[in-house]
C-alpha cells in the first residue's frame, strides 16, 4: 500500500503549488511510482506537472452510461472501465497522472460509482506515493472521496476564511469519522515579515503545523506561460520551503 | 487460495496476492493488445474430446522475450476445452476467468475482456523467465483445479499479425452468435434472479430486480452484471433472489422476489409484477432511464426518457413525472424502467406490450426502431406529432392506434353526478394518485362519502 496525501483548503488558497511541488520533490528524489490525481475541477494539475491528460474519470462515466445499453449481455462493464482508467491516464517516466473531471449530470450515477470506487480504491496497492489535488471546500469530506487518505494536508493563505476552512476540514472530519494519521497546515503566500504571525495562528487551529510557503514571482509567470513546476530551479524559494515540508511530514 | 506448491516449477510465483497488479508503462516489458492495437482477442473454445491434447501450449509467432522492448503487438490467446459435462453456453463464464487467472501471475496484467483486451508483461518477471509456455502451464492448472469439469485443455497464444488477424475474425463471429443466443435467453431459462439496492441511499423502500428479460431501471446492470457482481461481493449490494415458486408466469410474479423485496423495502412493498406497470408494478428508484405515464383520456401509456427535456402530452416534463413514480413507490402506470427493457419480449406485456404505447419522443422512436413492432411504428405519436391530449387522441384516431378500439364510441362529456347510499366507495391499500405535481398515497384507508361526483377535468 502506498502512502496517500490529499491536499485540501479553499479555493485560490494553492493547493496545485503544493501538490506540484511535493511531486516535484518525489520526482527528484529518485521516486518512480507516484500517482497524481487530480480531484479539483477548477483547477489543473496537469498543467502545472507539464502534462496534457485529455480525458478524464467524469468522461469515461459518461460514455459507459451513455453506452451501456449497446453492451454485448455478458460483457463486464467493470472490467471495461478499468482498462478505460488506464486509458486515460498520462504516463510520464516516474509518475501518472489522473483527472477526474467534472461532477455528475443528471443522470444514474449509483451503479458506475459503486464499480468506479472499487477501482479507485485499489489504486495505492500499485503506487508508492498517491497525491491527491482535492475539489476546494469541503465536498470531499462528506462525498468520502478522500477516504483511504493517510495524511490531509490543508493549505490556507492569510485570509480569516482560509483559516476557517481548515479548522471546518478538522472539525467535519472528526464528525464524520474520517480518521488521518496526520492533518497538517500549511499557510502560503507568506512574507517573510508576517511569518512569526501566522505561525502562531495555526497553532491556535490545532492543526499540526507543517510549514510556510513565500509568495514567489517565478511560480505566477510559470502558471503564466504554461510552463512545467516540476521544472522550477532548486534555488526557488518555494521550492525550499516544500522541500522542507516534506521531510516535515516524512513524505521521504 | 494458496497456490505456492503447485506452481513451485515455475520461474514467476502465482497467486491471489498478484491480482489487481498495475504495470506502469517505463516497467512493462512488452504490451500485447490494449488500446494502441486493432486486433486483439481471447476466446475460449469447448471441443470434443478428439480435438484436444490436454496440456499442449503452441506459440504461433515470436515469444514474449522476442518482442520488442517497449512495443504493443497484436495479440490473441485461444483456449480449446473438452469434458464430458461441458456445454457450449459456459465458453462465455470460462472465458472470463482468462483474466482472473493471468491476474494471479506475477508481473502480469490482464484488463479488459473480449476483443478488447490489454495485456502487460513486467520487465523484472520476463526476466525471470515469464514466457507463453510459463502462462500457459499457470493458466491450465488453475482452469483445472477450480473446474473440475475441464477434462482436457489446450493453449495457442498468438503474436503473429497475419495469424492473430485471421483467428480474430472467428472470434469476433463466435461473440456475436454467443450474444445472439444470451440475448434470446428467458426468465425461464435461469433459476435466479438479481436484486440491487444500490439506490437505497435515496430510494430507501426501492429495490431492483434484474431478471434475464428485465434489466435493471438504470440500464446499468444486466443480468450477467448482476451474476458477476453477486460472485464476487455475495453479501454486497447485488445479490441473488432465488425465483421459487412462480405465482403468475404471465405477470412475473415469483415467490423469491416477494420474500426479498418485502425484507429489504422493510415491509413497505411486498408484491412485485414483473411485466407490469399497473398493480403491482416493479418500484422504481429515481434514476431510472425511462419513465412511463398513463394517460387515462387515451387508456395508453406514454414513455419519457431523461434526456427529453421538453414537455409531454400529460402536461408533464421528464423530472415531473419522474417526482410522481420515484422514491420506491408503486404507482398505477408510472413506471420507471430502463431502454434494454423496451428491447425485451417481456416489456409491459400483461398491459398489452408495445399496443399499449401512444407517445414518445423521436429519439427514443429512433433508438427503438427494430423493436418496435413494423405495423405500429407509425401509429405511435411523437412531440412532432401531439404535444397535448387532443393532439394526441386525433393523432390516434387518425392512423388507427390499437388502444382506440378500446375507447368508447362517444364519451359522455361529463359523467352525470349519481347519488347513492352512503357507503365504502373504495378500499385503497397503498396506491399513489399522481396529480400533477403532487401525489397523495393512502394507505389502508377506507373512504365513506355521502356522495361522490365524478366530474372531467376542464
Amino acid at each position: 500500500m502506498g502512502k496517500v496525501i490529499a491536499v485540501s483548503g479553499k479555493g485560490g488558497v494553492g493547493k496545485t503549488i503544493l501538490a506540484s511541488l511535493l511531486i516535484r520533490k518525489l520526482v527528484k528524489s529518485g521516486k518512480k511510482s507516484i500517482l497524481a490525481i487530480d480531484a479539483d475541477p477548477d483547477s489543473n494539475l496537469p498543467d502545472a506537472l507539464g502534462v496534457s491528460v485529455e480525458r478524464s474519470l467524469g468522461d469515461i462515466r459518461e460514455e459507459l452510461i451513455s453506452k451501456q445499453s449497446e453492451f454485448p449481455p455478458d460483457y463486464s462493464k467493470t472490467a471495461w472501465l478499468e482498462a478505460k482508467v488506464l486509458e486515460i491516464m498520462a504516463e510520464m517516466p516516474s509518475f501518472d497522472v489522473i483527472v477526474m473531471g467534472k461532477p455528475e449530470g443528471p443522470g444514474c450515477y449509483c451503479a458506475v460509482n459503486h464499480m468506479l470506487r472499487s477501482i479507485i480504491d485499489s489504486l495505492p496497492r500499485s503506487y508508492d506515493y498517491i497525491i491527491i489535488d482535492t475539489e476546494a471546500g469541503l465536498e470531499h469530506l462528506s462525498r468520502r472521496t478522500t477516504r483511504g487518505v493517510d495524511d490531509m494536508i490543508v493549505v490556507t493563505d492569510l485570509s480569516v476564511h482560509g483559516f476557517k476552512t481548515a479548522e471546518r476540514i478538522k472539525n467535519l472530519s472528526k464528525e464524520l469519522g474520517i480518521e488521518f494519521k496526520h492533518l497538517y497546515l500549511v499557510g502560503n503566500r507568506v512574507n517573510p515579515s508576517h511569518e512569526k504571525m501566522i505561525s502562531e495562528k495555526i497553532k491556535s487551529t490545532g492543526l499540526e503545523f507543517a510549514g510556510l510557503i513565500p509568495e514567489e514571482k517565478e511560480i505566477t509567470e510559470y502558471n503564466l506561460v504554461g510552463k512545467s513546476l516540476l521544472d522550477l530551479p532548486e534555488s526557488s524559494l518555494a521550492v525550499k520551503a516544500v522541500d522542507d515540508i516534506a521531510k516535515k511530514i516524512k513524505l521521504i | 487460495m494458496s497456490t505456492s506448491g503447485m506452481f513451485a516449477d515455475l520461474p514467476v510465483e502465482v497467486g491471489l496476492a498478484y491480482e489487481g497488479e498495475r504495470i506502469r508503462k517505463p516497467q512493462m516489458h512488452v504490451e500485447l493488445g490494449g488500446p494502441n492495437v486493432k486486433e486483439k482477442f481471447e476466446l475460449l473454445r469447448v471441443k470434443s474430446p478428439e480435438e484436444v491434447e490436454d496440456g499442449k501450449i503452441t506459440i504461433i509467432g515470436p515469444d514474449v522475450q522476442d518482442l520488442e522492448e517497449g512495443s504493443s503487438v497484436p495479440f490473441g490467446i485461444y483456449i480449446e476445452v473438452s469434458g464430458d459435462k461441458l456445454e457450449v453456453e459456459m465458453e462465455g463464464v470460462m472465458e472470463r476467468r482468462i483474466h482472473d487467472f493471468c491476474n494471479y501471475i506475477e508481473g502480469f496484467m490482464h484488463l479488459n475482456q473480449r476483443d478488447s483486451i490489454w495485456l502487460r508483461l513486467d520487465k523484472k518477471a520476463v526476466k525471470k523467465g515469464l514466457n507463453f509456455d510459463v502462462t500457459g502451464k499457470a493458466l491450465q492448472r488453475l482452469f483445472k483445479s477450480e473446474m473440475s469439469i475441464i477434462e482436457k485443455m489446450q493453449i495457442t497464444f498468438l503474436t503473429e499479425p497475419v495469424e492473430v488477424k485471421k483467428k480474430f475474425q472467428e472470434a469476433l463471429d463466435i461473440y456475436e452468435a454467443r450474444d445472439a443466443r444470451a440475448r434470446g435467453m428467458t426468465d425461464n431459462d435461469v433459476d435466479v434472479f438479481y436484486g440491487c439496492t444500490l439506490c437505497q441511499s435515496f430510494a430507501p423502500s426501492h429495490i431492483c430486480v434484474i431478471s434475464a428479460q428485465r434489466y435493471a431501471n438504470c440500464g446499468a446492470i444486466s443480468w450477467f452484471d448482476g451474476r458477476a457482481a453477486a460472485k464476487v461481493d455475495p453479501k454486497g449490494p447485488v445479490f441473488e433472489i432465488p425465483k421459487e415458486k412462480c405465482l403468475d408466469e404471465w405477470k412475473g410474479e415469483y415467490e423469491g422476489i416477494n420474500k426479498i423485496v418485502s425484507e429489504k423495502s422493510l415491509g413497505e412493498i411486498d408484491r412485485i409484477q414483473l411485466y407490469t406497470a399497473f398493480d403491482y408494478p416493479h418500484t422504481s428508484c429515481g434514476c431510472f432511464e425511462i419513465t412511463t405515464f398513463y394517460v387515462p383520456e387515451c387508456d395508453g401509456l406514454g414513455v419519457v426518457h431523461r434526456d427529453f427535456k421538453g414537455q409531454t402530452p400529460s402536461g408533464l416534463t421528464f423530472g415531473g413525472l419522474a417526482d410522481s413514480t420515484g422514491g420506491g413507490r408503486q404507482v398505477n402506470g408510472f413506471h420507471g424502467i430502463s431502454f434494454e427493457y423496451m428491447r425485451s419480449p417481456k416489456f409491459l406485456q400483461v398491459d398489452g406490450g408495445w399496443n399499449r404505447i401512444v407517445w414518445l419522443p423521436t429519439e427514443v422512436k429512433e433508438k427503438m426502431k427494430d423493436y418496435i413492432p413494423k405495423e405500429l411504428y407509425d401509429k405511435i405519436a411523437t412531440e412532432d406529432d401531439a404535444t397535448d391530449i387532443v393532439s394526441l387522441k386525433e393523432f390516434l384516431k387518425e392512423k388507427g392506434h390499437p388502444v382506440v378500439e378500446k375507447w368508447v364510441e362517444k364519451p359522455p362529456d361529463a359523467i352525470e353526478a349519481q347519488t347513492l347510499e352512503a357507503m365504502p366507495v373504495g378500499t385503497i391499500s397503498g396506491v399513489g394518485i399522481p396529480s400533477g405535481g403532487i401525489t397523495i398515497i393512502l394507505k389502508n384507508a377506507k373512504i365513506h362519502a355521502e356522495k361522490v361526483i365524478i366530474k372531467r377535468a376542464k
